[in-house]
């Protein structure tokens, strides 16, 4: 006793305690429900039976039911495009904008401050509000492509099947930016200036700067982002619900929403677990991604 | 003296009995859920009873459409389950057939207020399962096609003689489509939600088939008429992503000239349609073909958890004996024949109502059956799948009545 | 080109993009200020007609919004503090050491944030009525939320503390510090700019959370402002001017606050905890 007491004060214990009061909370709060989710994608489930663990077993064929779902195989294209063109677009303009303020000109410390304002707009305002800009007869984007020459007749951004899932995607890109800059600022911050100078006096040019210094620099800052970036995205359930509920013709269908909607439209319990499930193997292989990243990392 | 302590010590003790009688009465608590806001009437009713002195307390909660069916099955899974409910109509079945509700049928045999016998057909099959009484509609409603006159009369239609027939109505669209002035002919909703499915059914029971027989031929025409109409672009392509409420506003901004929706629009718009308008039955495939129409609208239900039943159909009594006030208060159609509606002295709104009135008679009810989030999914993946073009309207419906029996059989 | 003229050019860029990137946020406010037939108006105007300004006065009272703000306000508060609480140290302790349970830990803090609250709520809800937190709805809210929250502070947290520099600590231990001492008395104040940066971000997610809070707190009295958004919503609205009023005034406060301490947010975040 005596021993645990003094480690905890001293030495490991006291680390442990930290991490063991979190990660139990954690496992409490989130890991129960998640193996609730588990729990059921196996069983039959009565929708008046949600109070209970103890259910019929039906082995494997809730997966079977979801595998052979004529909408399975759009749904999930959806989801990787989905999750890929958020990412790489959320990615790709944070990035630029992180860069562009690392010029450092007058202003650029407000200014910058600006993008970060989709972080504290609730999910719910900012889908109502793109529901509003997309909207086909009377929506501002199409007045302004239109405007602008780029379109001859309006785009049914919710309507039409080949660009809802993007009028979605545009959405989810703008909501991304602000998290994505910021950490990526955060990232640029934390190379040393010397490295530029040297690489400088070497005569690299800024392209190879960036390729030498900066992106191998940004490494475990990337994989990082990228794992945080594809949890926001495979959360992401409002921008759904607000712009295009999925449709039409499941045409902006992804797996978070298709699981929403078999739980609480059709009331088959056991099938959106089922596909949570899913979504929690393809999160597993992205969290071993970020978690080998941070092997890179280099410690102040 | 004795006496008159006796009389005191009685007096005493009857105060004191009648405050312990009164204290318990108190005591009864009964939580209502219901989407009604301060606008309609179940939120008003619910306060009513409760102020009444009948020792009992109404607790309200007001919850989303949407969330009906899932907060309240996760609520009767985990015990919490209200005593009263406002449930949509093709969801009764669901909660009947599991015994979460209360069978009230010996109830209301009881009962001086409620008389199944004076409520419509339609919305009496909704509450019933097996013979059995689980509910008590609470009001009802149906789907017919107003009409911008003045755009009528632009377009040199004759404002008196909407169309009549499924080809008069996509003519007409034709006629009053004006795309320069952004004016869609028609409006309508074939959102993948219930909504969708509440409006196509109409369109296949008037052409012979139903939602458990989606691939009749009339069926097929319809839809293909359906795809005709978003093709040629006589209504907005946003149909398939908006709900009713929605493509009703674009005709009240005097966007589309037509719109196919139901009685809960009159209020907003008598308030917000800057033009004269009117309202007619829903077109038939034919001359002469027969009528129908979709049943809507809200039932009460008592959860079968409820430790409190006596009270809580009291408090239904309470909003039953109410309906004569539903349509002038609150503009909602009771959903019972022995309640007179008065005129409102509102020509446009006393005209619309014999027109839905007349429209309710031809409204079937969607089920009941227990499945029938699943059905309805089924109808709404078809429209939106041949709406679409990802299939044909034959294949699409096809698919739909194979899905529909598997939850039959 | 001068310096002077790269930094205009510069600047007028960076506005331009500021713009073009804020426009949904002006378009909710210009929204709020238009009258109900002006918001179909095509084509759309950009400037209000003539501006409502009593659109918020009447969503404030009508919708009640006082007492939802206030509760909105609790909850962001309780579940940044407890964040906070739960989280600094696990940071920290992840950003010390470098080794398989590392990897692991991480993995988990970041796994068991996979599904959306949508998906989460049902079993959530089963849990908290069978312990009974369902009779303290905002603490409930609180501690689901929490568990929700806690992989990106933890993420960003430990980033923080990657940045203090393990000799600092080792010398306070050589100096007769215990580790406790070390942690409270170099590390955390090294690190304190990142992690009240991260806790206003954390503070900023929590005020917009509604699905929990949605299914949680049934009574009207203890719902957050979310949630009398969402009941604002539902789907027979035409009130989209006064939705757009309420949306206004539920994120201007927290805008305002963050217009105020963007600076320090960015420094907090850009500049490590020695520079």
């Amino acid at each position: 006793m005596k021993r645990i007491i003094s480690g905890l004060w001293d030495g490991k214990g006291f680390d442990i305690a930290l991490v063991v009061v979190a990660l139990g909370f954690l496992m409490i709060f989130a890991g129960l429900p998640l193996i609730y989710n588990v729990v059921m994608s196996f069983q039959k489930v009565d929708i008046f039976s949600l109070g209970t663990f103890a259910r019929p077993f039906a082995g494997f064929d809730n997966y079977r039911a979801i595998f052979a779902d004529p909408i399975f195989v759009p749904v999930m294209k959806n989801t990787v495009i989905f999750i890929v063109a958020s990412i790489v677009g959320q990615f790709i303009i944070g990035f630029s904008l992180a860069l562009f303020f690392t010029l450092d000109f007058p202003g650029s410390g407000y200014l910058r401050g600006l993008f970060l304002v989709s972080w504290v707009m609730p999910g719910l305002v900012v889908g109502a509000i793109w529901n509003w800009i997309f909207a086909g007869d009377f929506g501002v984007l199409n007045f302004a492509l239109r405007e602008l020459g780029l379109i001859g007749g309006n785009i049914f951004w919710r309507s039409d099947t080949n660009f809802s899932l993007w009028a979605v995607i545009i959405a989810n890109i703008w909501l991304g930016t602000s998290f994505n800059m910021i950490l990526l600022s955060v990232g640029l911050a934390s190379i040393p200036r010397d490295l530029y100078e040297a690489a400088e006096l070497d005569g690299a040019n800024a392209l190879q700067r960036f390729w030498t210094i900066t992106l191998p620099m940004m490494r475990a800052t990337i994989g990082a982002i990228i794992a945080l970036g594809l949890i926001f995205t495979l959360q992401q359930f409002d921008l759904f619900a607000a712009i295009t509920s999925g449709g039409p013709a499941n045409s902006s269908n992804v797996a978070q929403y298709w699981a929403w909607e078999l739980s609480f439209r059709e009331y088959d319990f056991a099938r959106g677990a089922t596909i949570s499930v899913l979504m929690i193997v393809l999160v597993m292989i992205a969290s071993v991604v970020y978690v080998r990243s941070t092997r890179y990392e280099v410690r102040g | 003296m004795g006496m008159v302590r006796g009389l005191l010590g009685a007096a005493a003790l009857a105060v004191g009995s009648a405050l312990m009688a009164s204290t318990a009465l108190a005591q009864t608590t009964i939580t209502v859920w219901s989407l009604d806001d301060e606008n309609q009437p179940a939120l008003n009713l619910a306060r009513e009873f409760s102020e009444m002195d009948n020792g009992i307390t109404v607790v309200y909660r007001e919850i989303q459409f949407d969330d009906v069916v899932s907060e309240s099955m996760r609520a009767f899974a985990t015990g919490q389950a209200p005593d009263i409910i406002a449930v949509d109509n093709p969801e009764h079945a669901l909660f009947a057939a599991r015994g979460a509700f209360l069978d009230i049928t010996d109830m209301v045999a009881e009962s001086d207020v409620i008389d199944p016998d004076s409520y419509f057909p339609g919305p009496l099959a909704s509450v019933m399962w097996e013979g059995r009484l689980f509910g008590v509609p609470k009001a009802t409603n149906t789907i017919a096609l107003y009409y911008n006159k003045d755009l009528f009369r632009a377009a040199g239609l004759d404002p008196d003689s909407p169309p009549e027939t499924w080809d008069e109505l996509v003519e007409t669209a034709r006629t009053l489509n004006d795309p320069a002035n952004n004016v869609y002919g028609l409006a309508f909703s074939a959102r993948a939600n219930e909504e969708g499915t509440f409006q196509f059914l109409p369109w296949a029971q008037m052409a012979g088939g139903g939602y458990d027989n989606l691939n009749a031929p009339g069926v097929v025409e319809a839809l293909e008429l359906w795809k005709t109409i978003l093709d040629e672009r006589l209504a907005s392509p946003d149909t398939l992503t908006r709900g009713q409420w929605d493509s009703t506003g674009t005709f009240n901004s005097g966007n589309a000239a037509m719109v196919i929706s139901g009685p809960w629009e009159l209020n907003r718009m008598l308030a917000e349609a800057q033009f004269d308008w009117g309202v007619a039955l829903l077109p038939v495939p034919h001359e002469g073909a027969e009528r129908s129409s979709a049943m809507g609208d809200f039932n009460w239900a008592i959860f079968a958890t409820s430790k409190h039943p006596e009270e809580a159909f009291q408090a239904l009594e309470y909003f039953a004996s109410q309906d004569p006030r539903l349509f002038p208060e609150w503009g909602q159609l009771p959903a019972r024949a022995d309640v007179d509606l008065p005129e409102t002295g509102d020509a446009l709104k006393d005209a619309a109502l014999k027109v839905f009135l007349e429209q309710l008679q031809y409204a079937q009810p969607r089920g009941p059956h227990p499945e029938w989030p699943q059905i309805s999914r089924a109808i709404q993946t078809a429209i939106q799948s041949a709406l679409t073009g990802q299939m044909s309207a034959q294949a699409a419906l096809d698919q739909a009545q194979a899905t529909v029996d598997g939850i039959l059989n | 080109m001068t310096l002077e003229w790269r930094n205009r050019v510069l600047v007028v860029i960076a506005l331009g993009l500021a713009a073009l990137y804020l426009f949904p946020l002006y378009w909710m406010y210009v929204t709020s200020l238009k009258t109900g037939s002006d918001i179909f108006a095509t084509p759309p105007d950009f400037l209000p007609r003539d501006a409502k300004w009593g659109n918020y006065g009447y969503v404030w009272t009508s919708r009640g919004m006082a007492s939802y703000m206030w509760n909105s306000i609790v909850i962001a508060s309780g579940t940044t503090a407890l964040t906070a609480l739960l989280g600094t140290g696990c940071a920290y302790v992840l950003a010390r050491y470098r080794n398989g349970w590392i990897d692991v830990a991480l993995f988990l803090v970041l796994m068991l944030q996979v599904l959306p609250a949508s998906l989460m709520i049902t079993p959530i809800f089963v849990g908290f009525s069978q312990v009974g937190l369902l009779d303290t709805p905002r603490l409930a809210v609180i501690l689901a939320l929490t568990a929700k929250t806690m992989p990106f502070f933890v993420v960003l947290v430990r980033a923080t503390f990657m940045s203090v520099p393990a000799e600092l600590e080792e010398a306070a231990l050589v100096d007769g510090n215990s580790r406790i001492g070390a942690f409270f008395s170099i590390a955390l104040p090294l690190a304190r700019n990142g992690i009240l940066v991260s806790a206003i971000l954390i503070f900023m997610q929590a005020f917009g959370e509604y699905v929990y809070s949605k299914s949680i707190i049934q009574s009207p009295t203890l719902q957050p402002a979310s949630v009398g958004l969402n009941s604002f919503m539902g789907p027979n609205t035409f009130e989209w001017n006064n939705i757009m009023a309420y949306a206004a005034i539920y994120v201007t406060p927290i805008l305002a606050v963050f217009v105020l301490l963007q600076r320090r947010i960015v420094a907090g975040l850009t500049s490590g905890a020695l520079k």
